[in-house]
């Protein structure tokens, strides 16, 4: 138990209150009173959790407001994240009790998903010129995917005019144009920023200004006095592990994992497909490799080195091919370590780099990543490729099928465009 | 009418289409004219000067067409190579005020100094360029006139002093804002705005004619390296027109010396971002706050790092375990998705490597290693398949286990489900925020620009997929009818295979008779 880390537990306590974003701030009593399950604090942890989970989550859709609802949203979210107490799920939906559950579920939580982490990676005051390097697609389309769906006009009871669509499509292209011009302005326009504040920030290895700063600078009424920092400096060790029994009971209930689990399964079922594809497409090429092998093999029996070199030659081989691919395993089966998340744009001049050198930040350990420009338009332009190849491959597909098509009509002869 | 069908998956996916670009378009403009009051005037006192940058242009919807950019772009080079052999001229870069004298040595009387001002407006205005000079020495007027730019470009007839401020609508495009040629900084031509004071101060004694476009060729700077120089000469050159109303300006952008903080000049009228910009200091709260900031960020990382720590939430951890119920599935939904976003990269990550494999090898090494290669490729697919095959059982077991409730659907929706896709792109034991380090402007350009062109060729290819899906099978359906099918097929052709850019030509096959 930890009783005697009695003093430092009410201050790590206080801590964690403050660390919390300043709209769900609980005060700390809610927390003793929990620690002794008193119903009274199991409503108000409920919100907190409720308010604080909605934070990490997308930032919410709609807002729930009935506890019943709020209450269901927070057992989901444990579900998902693999929280399987079953009696925390079959605490009662009016939040009257269960205060203790509920802290043994925070404290899970603050350590399994790093809860503060990713709320103070929410709530940050963004000061740089926020760029995204995260081409996920999970991110992008999935969330834009789902809105179409949800969003389908019920009242589409004509039928479309095909022009209407071509109409629609070369809007669509107008405005990604547009967009792009925009968008090389800004980075025209951040650059003369960046490069007439350089030499500005205290910070040398950023060096100059952002856009919020240099506003900041210009018009300093118009920011609010709010705290930048963060109070994060807390004792890890504010969870009390208690006592708990070892029931197992039957499973808790669930009421929106199994909307996700369907999902995934479709999902996971497209990706099996394609696995299988890959994996018989290897298969053939292997077998047809090993035949050439053998053939190739067996005609050069009379020449081959003798038999000792050869060996000698093949065991560096599988050597070396063991090494490339060991690369290739680890990252078959980890986690992308890629670059995700918001960066802030720094303008890191060559010539400037080289003259003061990195000194001021090799100096002190790194605690942020780093990343070069020039890695993430390597990252880009191979993303780019494969995305154009796979674009190309379903317009010829669609070629082919329109010429069978196209053969079928009588009396019109089809002459394709040219190839550029 | 060629009806295609309901379609309406592809309508509503278009639309959404529509409305997200449109949003990032409004988020980007927001950003633009942020930026670009930045980079104009930040304290314009005189009261007559009009401020319309953003008002008769925000609503032009202007787009550079390509000839013009082509255009843009020779101009800045053939400034780059005039502000080349204009820094060569140049002994002492902070002799911008020699500059200025010697300018008015050259030509004895200052007011013999020609004020051609046009205002400049940014690369997005289709039609009109226009660029202001303020820089008159009889050397560089002579190298001007070779770059004159010529006719694409109209002229502004801008003749009577008074019409300043019908200067403005001149200028279309959105947000642009006068700008001394001066502020055509580097390789691009964007105004940023520059003292509209010296411009309209500038424009008064003007009597002289206006020529379509002069440039200063010292007005711009060349390289990274010698901003501050080129800033100075910049600032130094513009206010050359010795015109009264400008004279307040003159000492002030003259004394430009580091340390100078704006603010406290009382005779400062105007300040830029370009001028003074690498004087600039934040304010001591900030700074302060900033430094604590990344202090706390250190101790921070300290704390997480420390093994104690690790120990003792991994006991914590694994008491919970042991707590929970045992006949819950292995997974649970939040690693089922990120093993399932790993096994998708790994898919390609080894189709890749496949590729690469393909060809063959006249040295038996190479077909050895080839074959290895390959060899090892299938194990690794297979070890995958099975890792997929185990997440999918537990995907499974998570429907199996709360089939009741899948059925009461009161109260939820695939809506509420969505919120869950939550943060899980991101490594959240990082901490402070990252940096993205970039070397020069076009490398900036280069990666917005491609990132735009995947996000953009991602939403194609959904949208191929959908069109595919809706579009093909109305032709497929028409063929037994009778009617000619040629417009509906010229159209789902260009939009099926050629994205909508090309049309095929579709002739009538019929012999005479």
């Amino acid at each position: 138990m930890w009783r005697g880390r009695a003093g430092a537990l009410p201050a790590a306590i206080g801590a964690l209150c403050r660390a919390l974003p300043p709209g769900s701030r609980p005060a700390p009593e809610t927390f003793r009173l929990a620690k002794f399950d008193r119903p009274e604090a199991s409503l108000q942890i409920w919100r907190l959790l409720y308010s604080l989970l909605k934070q990490i989550h997308d930032g919410g859709w709609t807002e729930l407001d009935t506890i019943g609802a709020q209450i269901r949203f927070v057992k989901s979210v444990l579900r998902y994240h693999g929280y399987g107490r079953p009696e925390f799920y079959q605490l009662p939906s009016d939040g009257s009790q269960g205060s203790r559950e509920l802290l043994l579920a925070f404290s899970w939580l603050l350590i399994r998903i790093s809860l503060l982490e990713q709320l103070l990676t929410v709530n940050r005051v963004k000061i740089g010129d926020e760029a995204s390097v995260c081409t996920c697609e999970d991110n992008l389309s999935n969330s834009w995917k789902d809105r179409t769906e949800t969003a389908l006009e019920p009242c589409l009871k004509r039928e479309v005019d095909v022009r209407y669509l071509q109409w629609l499509n070369g809007r669509l292209r107008f405005q990604w144009r547009s967009l792009h011009v925009d968008c090389q302005e800004q980075c025209k326009l951040l650059h003369k920023i960046h490069s007439y504040t350089s030499g500005c920030h205290m910070d040398q290895t950023i060096g100059h200004f952002s856009v919020t700063e240099t506003d900041l600078i210009r018009q300093p009424d118009s920011y609010k006095q709010e705290t930048v920092l963060d109070t994060l400096s807390e004792d890890a060790n504010t969870f009390k592990s208690e006592d708990v029994c070892k029931e197992k009971n039957t499973l808790p209930n669930a009421n929106l994992c199994c909307h996700i689990a369907s999902n995934i399964i479709g999902e996971i079922d497209k990706l099996t497909k394609d696995l299988v594809t890959l994996h018989d497409g290897l298969h053939e090429l292997v077998t047809c490799k090993k035949s050439a092998w053998y053939e190739k093999v067996k005609s050069r029996e009379r020449i081959l080195p003798d038999e000792r070199e050869f060996c000698a030659a093949a065991r560096t081989i599988t050597e070396a091919v063991k090494l490339k691919l060991s690369d290739l395993k680890y990252h078959c089966a980890h986690k992308k370590n890629g670059m995700h998340g918001p960066y802030r744009l720094v303008f890191k001049d060559k010539r400037s780099a080289s003259k003061k050198g990195f000194l001021s930040s090799v100096s002190k350990e790194p605690i942020t990543n780093v990343v070069n420009a020039t890695e993430v338009i390597s990252k880009l332009q191979m993303e780019e490729a494969i995305l154009k190849r796979e674009l190309k491959r379903l317009q010829e597909e669609c070629r082919h099928k329109l010429d069978v098509i196209a053969e079928g009509l009588v009396g019109v002869i089809c002459i394709p465009p040219m190839k550029r | 009418m060629l009806a295609a069908g309901r379609a309406r998956r592809l309508v509503s996916i278009l639309s959404q289409a529509l409305e997200d670009c449109a949003e990032q378009k409004k988020k980007l403009e927001d950003n633009l004219t942020l930026c670009r009051a930045l980079l104009g005037d930040w304290k314009v006192q005189t009261p007559e000067s009009p401020k319309p940058e953003n008002g008769p242009k925000s609503d032009q919807e202007s787009e550079p067409s390509p000839k013009e950019l082509e255009e843009l772009e020779l101009l800045n080079r053939a400034l780059e190579r005039a502000l080349r052999v204009r820094k060569s001229t140049l002994r002492n870069p902070s002799e911008a005020l020699g500059e200025g004298k010697k300018a008015a040595e050259k030509k004895p009387a200052t007011s013999a100094v020609r004020k051609q001002q046009a205002p400049l407006s940014k690369e997005s205005v289709p039609n009109t360029i226009k660029v202001t000079s303020a820089c008159k020495k009889a050397v560089s007027s002579k190298k001007l006139s070779a770059y004159m730019l010529k006719a694409p470009y109209r002229t502004d007839p801008v003749k009577a002093p008074t019409s300043q401020s019908s200067r403005a609508p001149k200028v279309a495009g959105k947000g642009s804002t006068k700008g001394a040629a001066l502020q055509q900084a580097r390789k691009t031509v964007p105004a940023a705005s520059v003292s509209q004071q010296e411009f309209s101060a500038a424009a008064e004694p003007s009597g002289s004619p206006r020529s379509p476009l002069q440039q200063s060729s010292s007005s711009f700077g060349g390289s990274a390296s010698a901003k501050n120089s080129i800033a100075v000469i910049l600032q130094g050159v513009e206010p050359e027109n010795d015109c009264p109303g400008s004279l307040a300006e003159s000492p002030v952008t003259r004394s430009h010396t580091a340390g100078d903080i704006p603010v406290g000049s009382t005779m400062a009228r105007t300040f830029t971002l370009q001028g003074k910009g690498s004087s600039l200091k934040l304010p001591r709260p900030y700074r302060k706050a900033y430094s604590r900031n990344s202090r706390q960020w250190e101790k921070c990382h300290l704390c997480q790092s420390s093994s104690a720590t690790a120990a003792a939430r991994s006991r914590f951890l694994e008491r919970m375990q042991s707590t929970f119920c045992s006949s819950a599935p292995a997974f649970s939904p939040a690693e089922i998705e990120e093993g399932v976003m790993v096994l998708r990269d790994a898919r390609s990550l080894l189709s890749q490597y496949m590729e690469a494999e393909t060809t063959g090898y006249p040295i038996w090494e190479k077909e050895y290693e080839c074959l290895l290669t390959l060899e090892g490729l299938q194990d690794t697919a297979s070890q995958c398949l099975h890792k997929l095959q185990l997440l999918r059982a537990a995907a499974e077991s998570q429907m199996v286990v709360y089939p009741a409730d899948c059925a009461h659907k009161t109260g939820t929706s695939p809506a509420d489900c969505a919120p869950l896709r939550g943060r899980r792109c991101g490594d959240t034991g990082v901490l402070a925020t990252p940096l993205l380090f970039y070397s020069s402007c076009q490398e900036l350009r280069d990666m917005a620009t491609l990132k735009l062109q995947v996000v953009m060729l991602r939403q194609q290819i959904d949208i191929q997929k959908v069109l595919i899906a809706e579009l093909l099978p109305i032709l497929e359906s028409r063929l037994p009818c009778g009617d000619s099918p040629s417009p509906l097929y010229r159209a789902i052709y260009t939009q099926l295979c050629e994205g909508g850019e090309r049309f095929p030509v579709l002739m009538n096959d019929e012999l005479p008779d």
